[in-house]
Protein backbone atom coordinates (compact mmCIF):
# COMPACT_ATOMS: atom_id res chain seq x y z
CA UNK A 1 0.00 0.00 0.00
CA UNK A 2 3.06 2.09 1.16
CA UNK A 3 4.52 1.44 -2.43
CA UNK A 4 1.79 2.51 -4.01
CA UNK A 5 1.41 5.91 -2.52
CA UNK A 6 5.09 6.33 -3.45
CA UNK A 7 4.33 5.93 -6.87
CA UNK A 8 1.47 8.13 -6.71
CA UNK A 9 2.68 11.05 -4.91
CA UNK A 10 5.71 11.15 -7.23
CA UNK A 11 3.77 10.60 -10.35
CA UNK A 12 1.75 13.88 -9.53
CA UNK A 13 4.95 15.24 -8.48
CA UNK A 14 5.87 15.43 -11.88
CA UNK A 15 3.09 15.72 -14.04
CA UNK A 16 2.58 18.50 -12.17
CA UNK A 17 5.78 19.77 -12.98
CA UNK A 18 5.50 18.68 -16.26
CA UNK A 19 2.13 19.08 -17.44
CA UNK A 20 2.40 21.51 -20.25
CA UNK A 21 3.40 19.13 -22.33
CA UNK A 22 0.19 17.42 -21.54
CA UNK A 23 -1.31 21.07 -22.35
CA UNK A 24 -0.11 21.13 -26.02
CA UNK A 25 -0.96 18.19 -27.25
CA UNK A 26 -4.54 19.21 -26.16
CA UNK A 27 -4.65 22.53 -27.40
CA UNK A 28 -3.44 20.95 -31.18
CA UNK A 29 -5.60 17.92 -31.11
CA UNK A 30 -8.53 19.54 -30.07
CA UNK A 31 -10.51 22.64 -30.79
CA UNK A 32 -12.80 24.10 -27.67
CA UNK A 33 -11.90 24.14 -24.07
CA UNK A 34 -14.27 20.89 -22.98
CA UNK A 35 -12.04 18.34 -25.66
CA UNK A 36 -9.45 19.74 -24.62
CA UNK A 37 -10.13 18.89 -20.73
CA UNK A 38 -11.34 15.72 -21.73
CA UNK A 39 -8.59 14.60 -23.79
CA UNK A 40 -6.04 15.85 -20.81
CA UNK A 41 -7.79 13.04 -18.65
CA UNK A 42 -7.21 10.66 -20.50
CA UNK A 43 -3.52 11.43 -21.40
CA UNK A 44 -3.46 11.55 -17.40
CA UNK A 45 -4.92 8.06 -17.21
CA UNK A 46 -2.83 6.51 -19.92
CA UNK A 47 0.45 8.26 -17.90
CA UNK A 48 -0.58 6.65 -14.69
CA UNK A 49 -1.73 3.38 -16.15
CA UNK A 50 1.93 3.17 -17.79
CA UNK A 51 3.96 4.85 -14.73
CA UNK A 52 4.76 1.21 -13.12
CA UNK A 53 6.30 0.93 -16.31
CA UNK A 54 9.03 3.72 -16.66
CA UNK A 55 11.85 3.13 -15.91
CA UNK A 56 13.59 6.20 -16.06
CA UNK A 57 15.90 5.08 -19.29
CA UNK A 58 14.53 8.08 -20.88
CA UNK A 59 13.36 11.36 -19.32
CA UNK A 60 10.10 12.02 -18.13
CA UNK A 61 9.14 14.83 -20.67
CA UNK A 62 10.51 12.16 -23.50
CA UNK A 63 8.20 9.60 -21.91
CA UNK A 64 5.51 12.04 -21.94
CA UNK A 65 5.53 13.26 -25.71
CA UNK A 66 5.25 9.38 -26.31
CA UNK A 67 2.50 8.58 -23.82
CA UNK A 68 0.82 12.47 -24.71
CA UNK A 69 0.96 12.07 -28.49
CA UNK A 70 -0.06 8.29 -28.78
CA UNK A 71 -2.75 8.57 -26.54
CA UNK A 72 -4.41 11.38 -28.70
CA UNK A 73 -3.62 10.00 -31.94
CA UNK A 74 -4.52 6.28 -31.20
CA UNK A 75 -6.11 5.58 -28.17
CA UNK A 76 -8.42 8.34 -27.32
CA UNK A 77 -11.79 7.90 -28.20
CA UNK A 78 -13.69 11.20 -29.42
CA UNK A 79 -16.15 11.13 -26.30
CA UNK A 80 -19.63 12.57 -26.44
CA UNK A 81 -18.75 15.94 -26.64
CA UNK A 82 -17.85 16.18 -30.75
CA UNK A 83 -14.33 17.85 -31.28
CA UNK A 84 -14.97 18.07 -34.77
CA UNK A 85 -17.25 20.86 -35.14
CA UNK A 86 -14.83 23.66 -35.41
CA UNK A 87 -16.41 26.73 -33.79
CA UNK A 88 -14.02 29.73 -34.94
CA UNK A 89 -13.98 31.05 -31.52
CA UNK A 90 -13.18 28.01 -30.15
CA UNK A 91 -10.65 27.59 -32.84
CA UNK A 92 -9.20 31.02 -32.07
CA UNK A 93 -9.36 30.64 -28.29
CA UNK A 94 -6.24 29.56 -27.78
CA UNK A 95 -4.64 32.91 -29.72
CA UNK A 96 -4.64 35.35 -27.71
CA UNK A 97 -1.71 37.09 -27.91
CA UNK A 98 -1.42 40.84 -28.04
CA UNK A 99 2.11 42.37 -28.05
CA UNK A 100 2.09 41.47 -32.01
CA UNK A 101 1.21 43.89 -34.20
CA UNK A 102 -1.85 43.11 -36.13
CA UNK A 103 -0.63 41.59 -39.40
CA UNK A 104 1.56 39.44 -37.62
CA UNK A 105 -1.33 38.15 -35.02
CA UNK A 106 -3.30 37.73 -38.10
CA UNK A 107 -0.75 35.50 -39.67
CA UNK A 108 -0.28 33.82 -36.50
CA UNK A 109 -4.17 32.96 -36.41
CA UNK A 110 -4.36 31.74 -39.70
CA UNK A 111 -1.11 29.42 -39.05
CA UNK A 112 -2.56 27.83 -36.17
CA UNK A 113 -5.91 27.84 -38.11
CA UNK A 114 -3.83 25.84 -40.84
CA UNK A 115 -1.97 23.84 -38.51
CA UNK A 116 -5.56 22.60 -36.92
CA UNK A 117 -6.78 21.50 -40.21
CA UNK A 118 -3.67 18.69 -40.62
CA UNK A 119 -4.59 15.40 -39.77
CA UNK A 120 -3.28 13.82 -36.64
CA UNK A 121 0.08 12.36 -37.97
CA UNK A 122 0.77 15.60 -39.43
CA UNK A 123 0.10 17.82 -36.56
CA UNK A 124 1.86 15.38 -34.07
CA UNK A 125 5.22 16.01 -36.50
CA UNK A 126 4.52 19.71 -36.21
CA UNK A 127 3.89 19.48 -32.48
CA UNK A 128 7.63 17.73 -31.77
CA UNK A 129 9.07 20.45 -34.34
CA UNK A 130 7.31 23.31 -32.35
CA UNK A 131 8.91 21.60 -29.27
CA UNK A 132 12.03 21.95 -30.56
CA UNK A 133 12.82 17.88 -31.27
CA UNK A 134 15.42 16.99 -33.71
CA UNK A 135 14.57 14.33 -36.32
CA UNK A 136 16.25 11.90 -34.29
CA UNK A 137 13.71 12.30 -31.42
CA UNK A 138 10.99 12.71 -33.95
CA UNK A 139 12.11 9.46 -35.59
CA UNK A 140 11.68 7.34 -31.65
CA UNK A 141 8.81 8.90 -30.93
CA UNK A 142 6.88 8.26 -34.07
CA UNK A 143 8.61 5.06 -34.88
CA UNK A 144 9.41 6.03 -38.47
CA UNK A 145 13.41 6.51 -40.08
CA UNK A 146 14.52 9.53 -39.83
CA UNK A 147 14.75 10.14 -43.49
CA UNK A 148 10.65 9.67 -43.47
CA UNK A 149 10.49 11.58 -40.98
CA UNK A 150 12.36 14.52 -43.03
CA UNK A 151 10.30 14.06 -45.90
CA UNK A 152 7.00 14.25 -44.34
CA UNK A 153 8.04 17.60 -42.12
CA UNK A 154 8.65 18.84 -45.82
CA UNK A 155 5.53 17.57 -47.07
CA UNK A 156 3.39 19.29 -44.26
CA UNK A 157 5.26 22.58 -44.48
CA UNK A 158 4.06 22.39 -48.30
CA UNK A 159 0.81 21.84 -47.37
CA UNK A 160 0.59 24.00 -44.69
CA UNK A 161 1.33 26.75 -47.37
CA UNK A 162 -1.25 25.63 -49.23
CA UNK A 163 -3.87 25.61 -46.65
CA UNK A 164 -2.85 29.21 -46.19
CA UNK A 165 -2.28 30.66 -49.89
CA UNK A 166 -4.88 28.36 -51.58
CA UNK B 1 10.44 34.14 -43.14
CA UNK B 2 9.39 30.06 -43.27
CA UNK B 3 5.55 29.71 -41.89
CA UNK B 4 6.65 27.19 -39.09
CA UNK B 5 9.62 28.93 -37.96
CA UNK B 6 6.99 31.76 -37.14
CA UNK B 7 4.81 29.79 -35.34
CA UNK B 8 7.64 28.30 -33.30
CA UNK B 9 8.70 31.24 -32.27
CA UNK B 10 5.18 31.81 -30.87
CA UNK B 11 4.91 28.80 -29.51
CA UNK B 12 8.04 28.77 -27.44
CA UNK B 13 7.16 32.06 -26.31
CA UNK B 14 4.49 30.47 -23.98
CA UNK B 15 2.24 33.12 -24.70
CA UNK B 16 -0.74 31.32 -23.94
CA UNK B 17 -1.14 30.41 -20.16
CA UNK B 18 -2.47 27.10 -19.75
CA UNK B 19 -4.66 26.08 -16.61
CA UNK B 20 -2.14 25.35 -13.80
CA UNK B 21 -3.47 21.90 -12.16
CA UNK B 22 -2.33 21.45 -8.71
CA UNK B 23 -1.31 18.71 -7.27
CA UNK B 24 -4.67 17.62 -5.44
CA UNK B 25 -6.44 18.27 -9.00
CA UNK B 26 -4.39 15.31 -10.35
CA UNK B 27 -4.93 12.97 -8.17
CA UNK B 28 -8.55 12.42 -8.75
CA UNK B 29 -7.89 12.53 -12.17
CA UNK B 30 -5.92 9.01 -11.70
CA UNK B 31 -9.41 7.08 -10.54
CA UNK B 32 -11.23 8.03 -13.66
CA UNK B 33 -11.86 5.39 -15.98
CA UNK B 34 -10.05 5.09 -19.27
CA UNK B 35 -11.86 5.40 -22.81
CA UNK B 36 -9.47 4.16 -24.74
CA UNK B 37 -10.16 2.17 -28.35
CA UNK B 38 -7.71 -0.69 -26.51
CA UNK B 39 -10.73 -0.84 -23.56
CA UNK B 40 -12.91 -1.28 -26.01
CA UNK B 41 -11.17 -3.76 -28.02
CA UNK B 42 -10.57 -5.65 -25.05
CA UNK B 43 -14.20 -5.91 -24.32
CA UNK B 44 -15.79 -6.61 -27.70
CA UNK B 45 -12.90 -9.90 -27.80
CA UNK B 46 -14.04 -10.75 -24.55
CA UNK B 47 -17.58 -10.77 -25.58
CA UNK B 48 -16.61 -12.64 -28.82
CA UNK B 49 -14.98 -15.43 -27.06
CA UNK B 50 -17.90 -15.67 -24.89
CA UNK B 51 -20.16 -15.51 -28.01
CA UNK B 52 -18.30 -18.81 -29.80
CA UNK B 53 -18.47 -20.50 -26.44
CA UNK B 54 -21.92 -20.10 -25.80
CA UNK B 55 -22.77 -21.07 -28.90
CA UNK B 56 -20.77 -23.92 -29.22
CA UNK B 57 -21.79 -25.75 -25.55
CA UNK B 58 -25.78 -24.34 -25.91
CA UNK B 59 -27.31 -27.36 -27.36
CA UNK B 60 -25.93 -29.67 -24.49
CA UNK B 61 -27.44 -27.60 -21.71
CA UNK B 62 -30.82 -29.19 -22.80
CA UNK B 63 -31.67 -33.13 -22.96
CA UNK B 64 -33.62 -33.06 -25.94
CA UNK B 65 -30.24 -32.05 -27.89
CA UNK B 66 -28.23 -34.07 -26.15
CA UNK B 67 -30.63 -37.51 -27.18
CA UNK B 68 -30.24 -35.98 -30.35
CA UNK B 69 -26.39 -35.85 -30.01
CA UNK B 70 -26.51 -39.59 -28.79
CA UNK B 71 -28.71 -40.81 -31.49
CA UNK B 72 -26.42 -39.12 -33.85
CA UNK B 73 -25.09 -41.07 -37.40
CA UNK B 74 -21.53 -39.65 -36.10
CA UNK B 75 -19.71 -41.69 -34.21
CA UNK B 76 -19.36 -40.75 -30.42
CA UNK B 77 -15.37 -40.76 -30.80
CA UNK B 78 -15.50 -38.17 -33.64
CA UNK B 79 -17.89 -36.16 -31.61
CA UNK B 80 -15.94 -35.79 -28.65
CA UNK B 81 -13.14 -35.62 -30.75
CA UNK B 82 -14.30 -32.16 -32.17
CA UNK B 83 -15.26 -31.19 -28.67
CA UNK B 84 -12.07 -31.13 -27.42
CA UNK B 85 -10.36 -29.67 -30.52
CA UNK B 86 -12.97 -26.67 -30.40
CA UNK B 87 -11.90 -26.14 -26.81
CA UNK B 88 -8.19 -26.17 -27.45
CA UNK B 89 -8.94 -23.86 -30.23
CA UNK B 90 -10.23 -21.81 -27.80
CA UNK B 91 -8.00 -22.19 -25.14
CA UNK B 92 -5.59 -21.26 -27.84
CA UNK B 93 -7.12 -17.51 -28.95
CA UNK B 94 -7.31 -16.57 -25.21
CA UNK B 95 -3.86 -17.28 -24.71
CA UNK B 96 -2.73 -15.33 -28.18
CA UNK B 97 -5.11 -12.52 -27.08
CA UNK B 98 -3.83 -12.71 -23.74
CA UNK B 99 -0.43 -11.94 -24.81
CA UNK B 100 -1.58 -10.11 -27.52
CA UNK B 101 -3.14 -7.44 -25.44
CA UNK B 102 -0.06 -7.35 -22.80
CA UNK B 103 2.51 -6.15 -25.66
CA UNK B 104 0.94 -3.13 -26.29
CA UNK B 105 2.19 -0.16 -24.70
CA UNK B 106 1.16 3.63 -24.91
CA UNK B 107 5.27 4.44 -24.33
CA UNK B 108 5.91 2.52 -27.44
CA UNK B 109 6.43 4.76 -30.39
CA UNK B 110 3.51 5.61 -31.91
CA UNK B 111 3.86 2.89 -34.88
CA UNK B 112 4.75 0.46 -32.87
CA UNK B 113 1.73 1.00 -30.57
CA UNK B 114 -0.52 1.13 -33.46
CA UNK B 115 0.81 -2.46 -34.96
CA UNK B 116 0.40 -4.04 -31.77
CA UNK B 117 -3.42 -2.75 -31.95
CA UNK B 118 -4.01 -4.06 -35.13
CA UNK B 119 -2.24 -7.55 -34.21
CA UNK B 120 -4.45 -7.83 -31.46
CA UNK B 121 -7.51 -6.73 -33.92
CA UNK B 122 -5.94 -9.75 -36.20
CA UNK B 123 -5.96 -12.29 -33.55
CA UNK B 124 -9.76 -12.03 -33.37
CA UNK B 125 -10.43 -11.57 -37.11
CA UNK B 126 -8.24 -14.98 -37.55
CA UNK B 127 -10.81 -16.41 -34.46
CA UNK B 128 -13.67 -15.58 -35.96
CA UNK B 129 -13.02 -16.44 -39.15
CA UNK B 130 -11.88 -20.20 -37.97
CA UNK B 131 -15.72 -20.18 -36.17
CA UNK B 132 -16.95 -19.36 -39.58
CA UNK B 133 -14.73 -21.76 -41.73
CA UNK B 134 -15.35 -24.79 -39.04
CA UNK B 135 -19.20 -23.88 -38.44
CA UNK B 136 -19.71 -24.08 -42.28
CA UNK B 137 -17.27 -27.32 -42.65
CA UNK B 138 -19.48 -28.97 -40.07
CA UNK B 139 -22.35 -27.91 -41.41
CA UNK B 140 -21.00 -29.53 -44.77
CA UNK B 141 -19.81 -32.68 -43.21
CA UNK B 142 -23.01 -33.63 -41.40
CA UNK B 143 -25.17 -33.09 -43.93
CA UNK B 144 -23.32 -35.59 -45.87
CA UNK B 145 -23.30 -37.80 -43.28
CA UNK B 146 -27.29 -37.31 -42.93
CA UNK B 147 -27.61 -38.43 -46.74
CA UNK B 148 -25.03 -41.28 -46.25
CA UNK B 149 -26.50 -42.62 -43.37
CA UNK B 150 -30.01 -41.94 -42.68
CA UNK B 151 -32.39 -44.59 -43.73
CA UNK B 152 -35.02 -41.93 -44.06
CA UNK B 153 -32.99 -39.64 -45.93
CA UNK B 154 -31.96 -43.04 -48.57
CA UNK B 155 -35.81 -43.65 -48.76
CA UNK B 156 -36.73 -40.55 -49.54
CA UNK B 157 -34.00 -40.04 -52.04
CA UNK B 158 -35.05 -43.20 -53.46
CA UNK B 159 -38.55 -41.95 -54.21
CA UNK B 160 -37.04 -38.85 -56.00
CA UNK B 161 -35.33 -40.88 -57.90
CA UNK B 162 -38.33 -42.93 -59.37
CA UNK B 163 -40.58 -39.59 -59.86
CA UNK B 164 -37.63 -38.72 -62.13
CA UNK B 165 -36.82 -35.40 -59.72
CA UNK B 166 -33.27 -36.26 -58.62
CA UNK B 167 -31.89 -33.57 -60.43
CA UNK B 168 -34.22 -30.68 -59.20
CA UNK B 169 -34.18 -32.40 -55.18
CA UNK B 170 -30.17 -31.96 -55.61
CA UNK B 171 -30.36 -28.55 -56.86
CA UNK B 172 -32.55 -27.06 -54.26
CA UNK B 173 -30.78 -28.34 -51.35
CA UNK B 174 -27.39 -28.09 -52.15
CA UNK B 175 -28.66 -24.56 -53.20
CA UNK B 176 -30.43 -24.07 -49.72
CA UNK B 177 -27.52 -25.01 -47.80
CA UNK B 178 -25.02 -22.86 -49.81
CA UNK B 179 -27.47 -19.63 -49.15
CA UNK B 180 -28.01 -20.22 -45.49
CA UNK B 181 -24.22 -20.55 -45.47
CA UNK B 182 -23.76 -17.63 -46.99
CA UNK B 183 -26.65 -15.66 -45.30
CA UNK B 184 -25.06 -16.60 -42.11
CA UNK B 185 -21.32 -15.86 -42.88
CA UNK B 186 -22.27 -12.89 -44.67
CA UNK B 187 -24.36 -11.25 -41.32
CA UNK B 188 -21.50 -12.43 -39.18
CA UNK B 189 -19.18 -10.60 -41.99
CA UNK B 190 -21.01 -7.20 -42.15
CA UNK B 191 -21.50 -7.42 -37.87
CA UNK B 192 -17.47 -7.28 -37.47
CA UNK B 193 -17.01 -4.91 -40.37
CA UNK B 194 -19.25 -2.29 -38.54
CA UNK B 195 -17.93 -2.58 -34.97
CA UNK B 196 -14.47 -2.85 -36.20
CA UNK B 197 -15.42 -0.13 -39.34
CA UNK B 198 -16.00 2.18 -36.25
CA UNK B 199 -13.68 1.52 -33.68
CA UNK B 200 -10.40 1.32 -36.24
CA UNK B 201 -10.85 3.76 -38.72
CA UNK B 202 -9.03 6.37 -37.37
CA UNK B 203 -6.04 4.02 -36.61
CA UNK B 204 -6.11 2.52 -39.96
CA UNK B 205 -6.17 5.80 -41.48
CA UNK B 206 -3.45 7.10 -39.32
CA UNK B 207 -1.33 3.92 -39.59
CA UNK B 208 -1.89 4.24 -43.19
CA UNK B 209 -0.51 7.96 -43.27
CA UNK B 210 2.01 6.98 -40.85
CA UNK B 211 3.11 3.88 -43.25
CA UNK B 212 3.59 6.09 -46.72
CA UNK B 213 6.79 6.21 -47.68
CA UNK B 214 8.11 3.78 -45.67
CA UNK B 215 10.02 1.53 -47.38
Amino acid sequence: MKLTKELEHSFVEQLEKHQNIVHKVCRLYTNNQDAHNDLFQEITIQLWKAYPKFRGDSKFSTWMYRVGLNTAITLYRKGKRSINTQHMDDVLYKVKSVEYDDTEEQQLKLLYKAVHQLNDIEKALVFLYLEDKNYREISYTMGISEVNARVKMNRVKTKLRTILNP
Amino acid sequence: MDELELLKKDWQKDTVTYPKLSANEIYPMLLKKSSSIVKSLFYISIGELLFWIILNSFPFLFDSYREAFDNMLMSKAFFYGVTIFTYVIIFLFIYLLYKAYKSISVADSTKGLMESILKTRKIIKYYVIYNLVFGGALIIFSFIIEIVKNPKVSEQIAQFETDGKLAIFWATTIGMLILGILIFGGFIWLFYRLIYGILLKRLNQNYKELKKLEV
